[in-house]
């Protein structure tokens, strides 16, 4: 009987954990890349992106020169990976600009720097980090920070983020 | 022998779908500028000159000046240059050969770097060169312009 308790209380446990993390989800990511050479010239980050199983489509905006990413339901995936695919391509993260549920901001890996709050279902956001912005406006953000007991600790698995309207 | 079959079976995988050198010209049908057909089976007797660009790249159009430099410059008993644009949008692309004030033959195949020529030729990036002699067969990819001047001169 006891067993049986202990059972349901773990059981009970895991179901929290996997609808948080259903909740929880990256719907779309707008992706400045920078580097040396003309990134939309090149097909590199578009098939890294795509080895992704959890990408639906990628988008180019030639105006904005932004890669947009549309991602599958309930995907578990993090702001890293997508620094990580453009990295392998060659080139350098300029800014990521997320669109995901609102929920998603609740973990604890997410820290927000601004007050604004997410009025629907859904919440935009940018990723101040480094290797989320060009060198220049995080020189600028760690002094805007350099208050801030995480900011500046560069740890690759928080995510300091602005949210935007 | 086991290993060296396994060897060309990923090297089979590894060219599939882009012309390298050796290989005859891809053969393609697209419309110019002009909205006629243009297909690889007209071209002939000639060294032909593709290059792969876009009216977004910017490097692809500093590149369109040199071309066409360089096209007023050779014998066009000898070469054609043939400019293939990956624009989805044509007004863009009739534009850049405005502005570019582009002489040689352009064709569209609007589907970015999804576009079957990009595949048949393996374009990953723009802009990209590819030289093939008089008997359609690709010679080098990517040449610099004294390369080409060099190829021509040998015949």
């Amino acid at each position: 009987m006891k067993h049986l308790n202990k059972f349901k209380i773990i059981f009970v446990l895991l179901l929290i954990i996997i609808s948080t993390n259903a909740n929880a989800q990256i719907i779309k990511a707008e992706i400045r890349a920078a580097g040396l050479t003309c990134s939309m010239c090149s097909n590199a980050i578009n098939k890294q992106l795509k080895t992704l199983s959890e990408v639906i489509n990628v988008e180019t905006d030639l105006n904005t020169n932004t890669f947009i990413v549309s991602l599958k339901e309930q995907n578990e995936l993090s702001p890293k990976v997508f620094k990580e695919k453009v990295e392998k391509a060659g080139f350098f993260v300029g800014s990521l600009i997320i669109t995901a549920k609102s929920t998603t901001i609740a973990q604890s890996s997410y820290i927000k720097i601004n007050d604004k709050n997410s009025k629907g279902s859904e919440v935009n956001f940018q990723v101040i980090d480094k290797g989320y912005v060009t060198d220049k406006e995080y020189k600028k953000l760690s002094k805007s920070y350099k208050n801030s007991a995480t900011y500046t600790l560069n740890n690759e698995d928080d995510f300091h983020i602005k949210i935007i309207d | 022998m086991k290993n060296l079959i396994i060897f060309l079976i990923l090297f089979s995988f590894e060219v599939q779908g882009q012309v390298k050198v050796g290989d005859l010209i891809p053969t393609f049908t697209l419309l110019d500028s002009n909205n006629k057909k243009v297909s690889t089976s007209t071209f002939k007797q000639k060294f032909i000159l593709i290059d792969f660009w876009a009216s977004w790249c910017a490097p692809c159009r500093l590149g369109n000046k040199k071309l066409v430099e360089l096209y007023n410059t050779v014998d066009k008993n000898k070469i054609d240059i043939i400019g293939i644009s990956l624009d989805t949008d044509r007004s863009k692309w009739i534009k850049a050969i405005e502005k570019d004030k582009i002489n040689f033959t352009q064709l569209i195949d609007p589907k970015g770097f999804d576009a079957n020529t990009a595949i048949q030729f393996g374009v990953d990036a723009l802009p990209s060169k590819f030289l093939f002699n008089e008997k359609g067969i690709l010679i080098t990819i990517n040449p610099t312009d004294k390369e080409i001047l060099t190829f021509l001169n040998k015949k």
